[in-house]
């Protein structure tokens, strides 16, 4: 996952202020958080100087564009399809105890987790424990993935 | 809600059962298929074979024809592969091959081969993949490395589901531990309780273990960590061993070895031990050959007499340098055999009974199209725990079944 | 600068995925024909993650990329994915009655210039 250091490298660095926080340090922290957004630093868009920086901005923080009010994140391309994270997720566990809850595959489109051609897609995510304002830390399935393929940001 | 139609999967030796293949009436994609499912199911659209002669397009009557020719005309004719074809297909085969006098071989020869046999022999306490969900506390996953293999492995059975003595399961009654040479995905998912081991070191480690169990200091591996591995074991109610051919083959045939460390383990708690089979019927066929000859692999029928032989000139080693003519059922030899064992049977006419193109299927004299068992064709089959599976095929095809195959070759000699 | 290993062989479900979809295609040979090292073992020898290196040894010998290992160290331990490659260097007695008398693959690898064995090549050398 990015990390604010690798964010920061591709910045202006000169602390111009335009984005509004004081160090363009503050701003990679924000954009992480996703409570700035990439626009706000108009020096990267005018400047052609940092066209090249902004490309590589734009790639790596392609994954937080596609992440959720949760955070969540699936990459496709690493999944294994096993199903740990489906029947590891309470969530699914509640909606279908005899089925996620004992290693079956989902029925009801209640849940959150559930595999389609070798893959774990994510829905309903508002029911996803780290939504809304009561939200907890669950980590489910992403401790419980052999490959990285979901994981929060 | 619907009453969905599950199919199964035929890609690996768990065979899940809980399978939605795409049909627009009840859903738009497949559901529930692993990585390894889905790549299986899709293969029904990929490089598929055509009745060939010589590299050329041939007729399926005469591949097969010619095929018969072949087979019955040689002197010592190897039939390999079995564990990816029904139980039906391999009962056929073996009639085939008591006729023609050919010896049978499956790669679980060099795999879990000699551990299947005394599981079926009884010899090794075992139990179903069931009962590892619903009493199972332990799961030692040995040489193997079932996220990669049997990728539902940990989720429907063995470390993440709920069963009926496990309702917290892995969260707080299951305990998942690695013995391997590498930090595999299965070993990503419980880091504390993998036991890492260089290739060969398997006899140590098993020894370390006795040790631990019997309060002794053991004489390898991290002391503190295997005297912890001790105390899990003890404290276990219900174990599972899920030894993999990494672990197997380092045994180097002393599968007394293994035999010791299941008693000792049982005379403190309960362990049984299960096979990570390759191929989805490999059991199928082990159990089949050990019903009609006494003997789970690397048999011989004599030309004459049909008498079966099992000697060591038998297993794949021997008995490809020996081979005149070899029928590769379902399976890509020249691919997947160490190459000494490949180029000899490379030099000898091969008859290629397969559903895709392969590097067998390329090189081989005939090629016979084959419908894919589970998805094509039905039968039925054994899982790796032995629990019987009936397949359903999800759609038709003009391809004919392997046992349909075997039967014309039967009938045109 | 050479460097004897043994090489252990595993199982990848991205392979096996490629190999269904075709064994003759690019994405099939990339992960296939590959040997991953030990970090420091890499840096003895010379060779930069995604460099290439004869593996050899009395079996035969192929030509793999190099990958750094993401493992704890193993100095003197490689690991390949088990693939028509693995099996130039593998020998006949692992298709023994329980691998019987195979002591696994030991192979010298060396700095290379030469190309990535293709699969094509394989199946050459098994017809001669």
């Amino acid at each position: 996952m990015v990390s604010a250091m690798e964010i920061y490298m591709l910045l202006p660095k000169t602390n111009c202020k335009k984005c509004g926080l004081p160090t363009c340090m503050a701003f990679a922290v924000g954009l992480l958080g996703r409570e700035k957004k990439l626009e706000e630093c108009t020096p990267l868009f005018e400047e052609k100087k940092y066209e090249a920086k902004l490309a590589k901005l734009k790639e790596i923080m392609a994954p937080l564009e596609s992440a959720s009010e949760t955070g969540l994140v699936i990459h496709p391309e690493k999944c294994f399809g096993c199903g740990n994270c489906v029947v590891a997720c309470p969530v699914n566990v509640a909606a279908e105890p005899t089925r996620c809850g004992a290693g079956l595959g989902p029925e009801s489109e209640k849940v959150i987790l559930r595999v389609e051609d070798g893959v774990v897609k994510a829905f309903n995510l508002k029911e996803c424990r780290r939504f809304g304002p009561n939200k907890i830390l669950c980590n489910a399935c992403t401790a419980t993935c052999p490959s990285k393929a979901i994981e929060f940001v | 809600m619907t009453d969905y139609n599950y199919r199964s999967c035929t890609g690996c030796a768990l065979i899940c059962e809980d399978i939605l293949y795409p049909d627009k009436l009840a859903v738009p994609q497949a559901r529930n298929l692993c990585r390894k499912g889905q790549a299986h199911y899709q293969s029904l659209f990929a490089d598929r074979t055509k009745p060939m002669i010589e590299g050329r397009d041939a007729s399926l009557d005469k591949a097969i024809a010619r095929a018969a020719e072949i087979l019955k005309d040689a002197r010592s004719p190897l039939i390999y592969g079995w564990s990816n074809s029904s139980s039906e297909a391999q009962a056929v085969g073996i009639d085939l091959a008591e006729r023609i006098g050919a010896t049978v071989d499956d790669p679980s020869t060099y795999c879990e081969g000699l551990f299947m046999e005394m599981v079926l022999a009884g010899k090794v306490p075992s139990c179903t993949l069931d009962d590892v969900r619903n009493f199972a506390d332990t799961s030692i996953f040995w040489g193997s490395d079932p996220s990669s293999s049997q990728p539902r492995h940990l989720s429907r059975f063995s470390y993440f589901p709920r069963g009926s003595k496990r309702q917290k399961s892995y969260e707080e009654e299951r305990t998942c531990i690695v013995v391997d040479v590498r930090e595999s995905p299965t070993a990503r998912l419980c880091p504390d309780t993998t036991y890492r081991i260089g290739p060969g070191e398997d006899v140590q480690f098993l020894e370390a273990m006795l040790n631990v169990l019997e309060g002794k200091i053991p004489k390898f591996g991290d002391k503190k960590k295997m005297i912890e591995l001790g105390s899990i074991l003890k404290k276990t109610e219900y174990g599972v061993i899920f030894p993999g051919k990494g672990m197997l083959q380092s045994l180097q045939g002393k599968m007394e070895l293994f035999m010791d460390l299941m008693a000792r383990l049982n005379e403190v708690t309960t362990f049984k031990a299960i096979p990570v089979a390759g191929g989805f019927n490999t059991r199928g066929f082990n159990q089949l050959l050990l019903d009609r000859t006494g003997f789970v692999k690397s048999v011989s029928f004599q030309h004459d007499n049909g008498e079966v032989l099992h000697r060591s000139e038998d297993t794949l080693a021997g008995a490809a340098k020996r081979a005149d003519a070899l029928l590769a059922l379902g399976s890509d030899p020249l691919a997947e055999l160490p190459v000494g064992v490949a180029r000899a049977l490379a030099k000898v006419p091969m008859v290629a009974i397969d559903s895709c193109r392969s590097i067998t299927s390329d090189a081989a004299l005939v090629v016979i199209p084959s419908a894919i068992t589970g998805l094509e064709a039905g039968g039925t089959a054994i899982r790796t725990d032995g629990m019987k599976v009936s397949l359903e095929p999800i759609m038709k095809t003009d391809r004919l079944a392997e046992e349909q195959i075997l039967t014309r070759i039967m009938e045109a000699m | 600068m050479a460097m004897e290993v043994k090489v252990a062989t595993f199982r990848d479900i991205f392979q096996y995925e490629a190999g269904r979809k075709g064994m003759h295609s690019e994405e099939y040979l990339q992960l296939s024909a590959q040997i991953i090292m030990d970090k420091e073992d890499l840096t003895n020898l010379g060779v930069k993650d995604g460099g290439r290196v004869l593996a050899e040894n009395e079996i035969g010998s192929v030509v793999l990329v190099a990958r750094t290992s993401a493992d704890k160290a193993h100095p003197g331990v490689a690991f390949m994915i088990e693939s028509p490659w693995s099996h130039q260097l593998e020998d006949d007695e692992r298709c023994k009655q329980g691998a019987l008398g195979f002591r696994g693959i030991s192979a010298k690898v060396s700095p290379s210039q030469d190309n990535v064995t293709e699969l094509s090549e394989i199946v050459q050398r098994l017809k001669e």
